[in-house]
């Protein structure tokens, strides 16, 4: 039997690309809860506030801070519990050791993984900010706002990504990592202010937590950074390293468990 | 040489799931069967040489676990798109450019699935898909895990046909395990025999047969009166609806074969049936078998069947 050699040389291929995509929109959580609720939330929470506040930029402030602090919930939705979930029916199944035993290497999964579910995400913050601007009227960003707004997005959901896996590939099975992440994900948003109780409104132990994840501070603060004003980066900064290095420990710790060797 | 184990021993918490004492070497070319009752730690050896389970000893080999291939007993993908792009993703490569998996296709008449998802596949299909794409990966060391367990005896036998059939003349080394004899039968020219995690042996088919059972076996239906007629001759273990007698000569069988022939009895002659050399593997290693024995003793009256499956894992 002749060797077949496989086309796959480097870490990303066009071919994984699509597969991990086609899998990703493959998965109906996605889609009604990292597209249709952010949308249908900002519309209802914004809609609400307007009918509490007069017309002006007190408003406008307000629907766009509410509008950058629901888009948070795009990369919770799509990639930490949509992926943390699919990976974890997979590993239910048996499928990643299947690929691996087909050679398809982890960290080759994983790199085109994270890629099509930044593009899905990519794909929803479009439908998002086409309904916010279409819809209820956000305010205009200063070029570098939106580009830190971006920015933050996009490491929160690699931080995300890493924290999916490890916690799917550490529990193995659907049902306890639905449940782990659901926890973890209302908890952000409770925290983040998102579920009623602003940040100045918590209890101080309540505050002590919220202060560790980046999520309060995208909900609470990133209208400033939106408007390119002055804004200490430091906590924010911090909470982002924090929960990374979490994420990176889980994640080395995971990939160490799952490695495959002769001896 | 592909690959050596030397005292590997599998554990699942307390129990000692696999022990192999003696060096297990298989060579380029080898194509090895792999045949022990349930909990007899084949699958276990496969997922040790693949290293999915963690073991103690030493597994050799030039090849990378990801040079190897592996028909597991179960294989599962995702369902979000039909079996064509998982398949065109795991090769890297498109089926509309490339002749040998177009070829491979054909050959185990895949076309009509290619558009339908995985669980859309029937037993047979499924089958058929993992073994395309194992077979492109053209490893040097292949493993079938069970690969017709669940299948229908027409769409068993088809498949191995295909098997036996793409195999023919071409270099490839793998390990089979199965639980139908007949398989191995056509496929296996070396046999592993394990048993409750232990190695019986392992070996060449007919060097195997010749140690366990002789040059040949006379097989005929345990019957109050075959066991009259054939009571002068030593019998070995068979299952309890057959009587097996070792032909150590070519006059000995000739005897035999005439004392059958003149009684106008039913009997099979066989120079390596598998089935009986397991049996008397087992039988020799001191052993337990549920049909073990039972036909040297007993003149029961003979049931119909013969060769057939075993058991599950």
């Amino acid at each position: 039997m002749g060797n077949h050699k496989n086309n796959r040389k480097g870490l990303l291929s066009g071919q994984m690309l699509l597969f991990e995509f086609r899998n990703t929109i493959g998965n109906p959580y996605v889609h009604i809860f990292g597209v249709g609720m952010p949308v249908l939330m900002m519309i209802i929470i914004t809609r609400a506030v307007a009918g509490e506040m007069p017309e002006g930029p007190m408003l406008s402030a307000a629907v766009t801070s509410i509008f950058l602090g629901i888009g948070v919930l795009i990369p919770m939705a799509t990639i930490f519990m949509g992926y943390a979930v699919s990976h974890a029916q997979e590993l239910e199944k048996g499928i990643p050791q299947r690929l691996e035993l087909f050679g398809i290497r982890i960290r080759v999964s994983l790199c085109n993984r994270i890629l099509s579910e930044i593009l899905f995400m990519a794909i929803a913050f479009i439908v998002y900010f086409a309904a916010g601007y279409g819809i209820v009227g956000v305010e205009r960003p200063k070029a570098l706002g939106a580009v830190l707004y971006m920015a933050c997005i996009l490491v929160l959901s690699v931080i995300f990504f890493c924290l999916a896996h490890a916690i799917a590939s550490l529990l193995k099975k659907f049902g306890p990592a639905y449940c782990v992440t659901m926890v973890l994900y209302f908890l952000q948003m409770i925290l983040g202010g998102m579920m009623g109780i602003s940040y100045d409104n918590m209890p101080s132990l309540m505050q002590a937590a919220a202060k560790l994840l980046p999520v309060t501070y995208i909900n609470r603060d990133f209208y400033t950074v939106w408007k390119g004003e002055h804004y200490n980066y430091v906590p924010m900064l911090q909470s982002y390293l924090l929960m990374g290095a979490v994420a990176g420990i889980l994640l080395f710790v995971t990939l160490h468990k799952e490695r495959r060797e002769l001896h | 040489m592909l690959l050596s184990i030397q005292n590997l021993t599998v554990r699942y918490g307390a129990d000692t799931v696999l022990s192999v004492k003696s060096p297990i070497e298989i060579a380029e070319g080898d194509r090895v069967g792999v045949i022990g009752s349930n909990g007899a730690g084949k699958t276990t050896l496969i997922k040790s040489i693949l290293g999915l389970v963690p073991y103690q000893g030493m597994i050799k080999t030039e090849l990378k676990p990801e040079q190897m291939a592996v028909h597991m007993q179960f294989n599962e993908y995702t369902d979000s798109m039909p079996v064509k792009y998982i398949m065109e993703a795991v090769l890297g490569t498109k089926i509309s450019r490339d002749r040998k998996l177009q070829e491979l296709i054909s050959f185990f008449e895949f076309e009509d699935c290619l558009r339908k998802k995985y669980s859309k596949l029937s037993g047979g299909q499924k089958q058929r898909f993992t073994i395309i794409m194992v077979m492109m990966q053209g490893a040097e060391l292949t493993f079938y895990d069970e690969v017709t367990s669940g299948l229908d005896f027409e769409t068993r036998q088809k498949l191995v046909e295909k098997l036996a059939e793409w195999y023919q003349g071409r270099e490839a080394s793998f390990l089979m395990v199965s639980h139908y004899y007949e398989e191995l039968d056509q496929l296996a020219d070396k046999l592993l025999i394990l048993d409750k995690g232990q190695v019986i042996d392992y070996g060449r088919r007919e060097e195997l047969f010749r140690k366990y059972c002789g040059r040949a076996v006379v097989i005929a239906g345990n019957t109050e009166r075959n066991m009259t007629i054939l009571s002068e001759f030593e019998k070995l273990d068979s299952p309890a609806h057959l009587i097996a007698v070792s032909c150590e000569s070519e006059e000995k069988e000739k005897r035999i074969a005439k004392l059958l022939l003149e009684n106008d009895i039913n009997y099979k002659r066989s120079n390596n049936d598998i089935e009986m050399l397991y049996i008397n593997a087992k039988a020799k290693a001191g052993i337990e078998g549920g049909e073990n024995g039972a036909a040297r003793e007993s003149g029961e009256t003979a049931g119909k069947g013969g060769k057939e499956k075993h058991g599950e894992s």
